[in-house]
């Protein structure tokens, strides 16, 4: 049992990280119903920007848990990944606005492919494994039989409070209630004097910024970099956006956690080769049962 | 292996470059009369990973190949053909590797040096084995690459089924019994694990959890492995896969308080996981973890410095401006051999060429160098390397 309890705890942890980049997904997905393939990419480019501008911060004493310069590194990644995920709709998305929906996928796919080998022939970056300057102490607090680092604890916060800010902007606000409009009828918002295309634009920026934050966490804790990991993330993320319900805000964060309990649980019960497959096997039935996901009533409205 | 031995091995790699530069002199003087007919080039195909997750390596051993080239051709090539090398992307992919062999195939290659992930080095045995052209593998080392019954497939990177018999030997000598085996679902790393386990199992320690576990390659979060090693009361963890997940084992075992100070466990990786990125990625947590490694390569890729290594790491970044990877002076003993054994049997018909190869003995950077009939290289002995202040050490007393 207190196994079990331990997976949960790794699970949660996991989820923590699925889900911000999940909420990413699922934004865009609310507003445009593009699933945005680059995502994952764009958290990946996040790592490596943080990593060169932390390199050049920490010159001569890069060491453990430097809070602060994490911190404001953190914020500047995140407007820097926002703006540029911002700048991917204004140059490929925004032109094919009327475009088949296919195609705006087939696009993704293509940037995606571009920001991979980009960062690939980019000197300094690479294919390599670059170690990230600044790595997390293993100092940290006991829950049952398990250990948990302070950077872990830090990291879940972190997440949790983006997500209810997130949420928040988007179920509270004036904004929040131009992205719904946007997203439950373009036209009509449009003819009420909302502006849609900056409000797609912003839905980006929140979305790249996220990316960017999950990106600066993993690098200190995972501790290494690398210019394909953004692939998986981003599958994992598109997961969890589908498990939740997507376009549902509370759902992506919900479809995180739940898919890094499944995985962590799956490898207690079944071992770790049938970690992905219970994953996977549990979306499946979810589509089965339900397939507008866990928060889907609300899947009409998206947003 | 012993200092002794080591010893020899530097004073043994010196002698290569020497040797290499008698190769040469006596090649240039065939060129010279060969300049004047204006020989056809000696096509070499070279699949390897240039992109996807091994293009580090795969850059780094293609790298090494082309540097040991020019300095051939620089001396007049090989019997007068100057070396042209085919380079053609894997992407460590199956699918990828066998398109990329058969257009080296339709393009006239003589001979095939490269490969460096096993599970995309199989698929093409039988296409080039069909094709009668050697292949010389520097770094692909599944002990399934030379089992499948092809013939002319030679391994520089001995293979890897001693990491599994060294690292139980080790086990065994500190008392350890019960172990958890874990690989990352490559060939590569499937192939060592099971080897591995059938090893402890021999030496009378029991492989827990049912047997060998396994995580996919593109995973970075062992929490879920650590919480089962944990309830598993394992004290031996033994990882099979690449160097960049091993590192992030490696920190999240540390943190968990499995192995480092809080930590009672031992950590041995194989041979797929000796880099220096294992060492800086890892930091303090590789400290006190051990891997195993083939003696001959143990003192080559800058894993414990040697100088015949200092000498091939300051022409490599001369000409590269990075530092070579463990399996660069692999790929350099790769081309070298192939070249030797064509100018044995003065000849580059590759029918002679695979004669020369089963023949051939000689230095290279990282030893001696000779194959047995399947063509796995002779005389492969194993070290066991600790993480001393992040730095490999041989790890004392040797099991």
């Amino acid at each position: 049992m207190s196994l079990l309890l331990n997976e949960l705890g790794n699970g949660i942890f996991l989820g923590a990280f699925f889900g911000l980049v999940a909420l990413g997904y699922s934004m865009v997905y609310g507003i445009l119903r593009l699933i945005n393939f680059a995502h994952g990419d764009f958290f990946m480019v996040a790592a490596f920007v943080s990593y060169t501008i932390l390199g050049a911060v920490l010159v001569g004493h890069n060491s453990h848990g430097q809070w602060w310069t994490l911190l404001w590194v953190g914020v500047v990644v995140m407007v820097i990944t926002g703006g540029l995920n911002m700048l991917a709709n204004q140059i490929i998305y925004r032109p094919m606005r009327r475009a088949a929906i296919l195609s705006l996928m087939i696009a993704a796919i293509g940037l995606s492919q571009i920001l991979e080998n980009g960062v690939l022939v980019t000197p300094q970056w690479g294919a390599t494994y670059l170690v990230y300057p600044v790595t997390s102490p293993p100092a940290g607090f006991n829950l049952g039989s398990n250990h948990y680092t302070w950077a872990q604890l830090i990291i879940v916060l972190v997440s949790g409070l983006l997500a209810l800010g997130t949420y928040f902007l988007v179920g509270r606000t004036l904004l929040g209630k131009a992205m719904r409009a946007v997203s439950e009828d373009r036209i009509a918002a449009m003819l009420m004097g909302v502006n849609v295309d900056l409000v797609i634009a912003i839905v980006f920026f929140i979305g790249g910024a996220l990316a960017g934050a999950a990106a600066v966490m993993t690098g200190v804790y995972y501790g290494q970099i690398n210019y394909l990991m953004g692939f998986t993330v981003g599958l994992e993320a598109f997961t969890a956006a589908v498990l939740g319900g997507i376009g549902n805000i509370g759902g992506a964060m919900l479809g995180g956690l739940v898919l890094g309990v499944v995985q962590s649980i799956g490898t207690a019960v079944f071992g770790s080769e049938w970690a992905i497959v219970v994953a996977f096997g549990a979306l499946v039935l979810m589509l089965w049962f339900r397939p507008t996901g866990l928060l889907g009533e609300r899947v009409a409205r998206r947003m | 292996m012993n200092r002794k031995s080591f010893g020899l091995r530097v004073i043994a790699s010196g002698l290569l470059v020497a040797g290499m530069l008698t190769v040469a002199a006596s090649v240039s003087t065939v060129t010279a009369a060969g300049a004047a007919k204006k020989l056809p080039p000696y096509l070499i195909g070279v699949p390897m990973p240039m992109t996807g997750a091994e293009a580090q390596a795969g850059t780094q051993i293609y790298n090494a190949e082309l540097m040991a080239a020019q300095q051939i051709n620089k001396h007049g090539g090989v019997l007068g053909h100057p070396i042209k090398l085919l380079e053609q992307d894997d992407a460590c992919d199956a699918g990828t590797a066998v398109n990329a062999v058969n257009l080296l195939v339709s393009k006239g290659v003589k001979a095939f040096v490269g490969g460096y992930c096993s599970g995309s080095v199989l698929p093409t045995e039988p296409i080039i084995s069909r094709a009668g052209l050697p292949y010389v593998m520097p770094a692909a080392n599944s002990p399934e690459l030379t089992t499948g019954g092809y013939k002319d497939m030679f391994l520089i990177d001995p293979s890897g089924s001693g990491d599994g018999a060294e690292a139980a030997a080790f086990f065994k000598q500190q008392g350890i019994t019960k172990i958890y085996i874990i690989d990352d679902q490559s060939s590569f790393g499937v192939a060592i694990a099971d080897a591995a386990a059938k090893d402890v199992a021999a030496a009378g320690g029991t492989v827990v959890d049912g047997g060998v576990q396994s995580i996919p390659a593109t995973s970075n979060d062992f929490s879920a492995v650590i919480s089962q090693i944990k309830s598993s009361g394992a004290t031996g963890i033994y990882w099979s896969g690449y160097f960049s997940q091993a590192a992030q084992f490696a920190t999240q075992l540390n943190a968990a308080g499995v192995i480092g100070p809080n930590g009672t466990a031992k950590f041995v990786v194989a041979d797929g996981s000796v880099d220096a990125t294992y060492l800086s990625a890892a930091g303090a947590a590789a400290n006190g973890t051990y891997a195993t490694i083939a003696a001959l390569a143990s003192g080559v890729g800058n894993v414990l410095g040697s100088h015949a290594d200092k000498v091939f790491n300051l022409a490599y970044r001369k000409e590269f401006k990075s530092a070579p990877g463990p399996y660069s002076a692999f790929g350099y003993d790769a081309i070298t051999a192939l070249v030797l054994a064509a100018k044995h049997v003065h000849s580059i018909v590759p029918k002679r060429v695979n004669a020369g190869l089963r023949t051939l003995h000689f230095v290279g950077l990282t030893g001696k160098i000779s194959f047995d009939k399947t063509g796995n290289r002779l005389g492969a002995t194993m070290d066991l390397l600790e993480v001393v202040n992040g730095k490999y050490t041989l790890a004392k007393p040797q099991p």
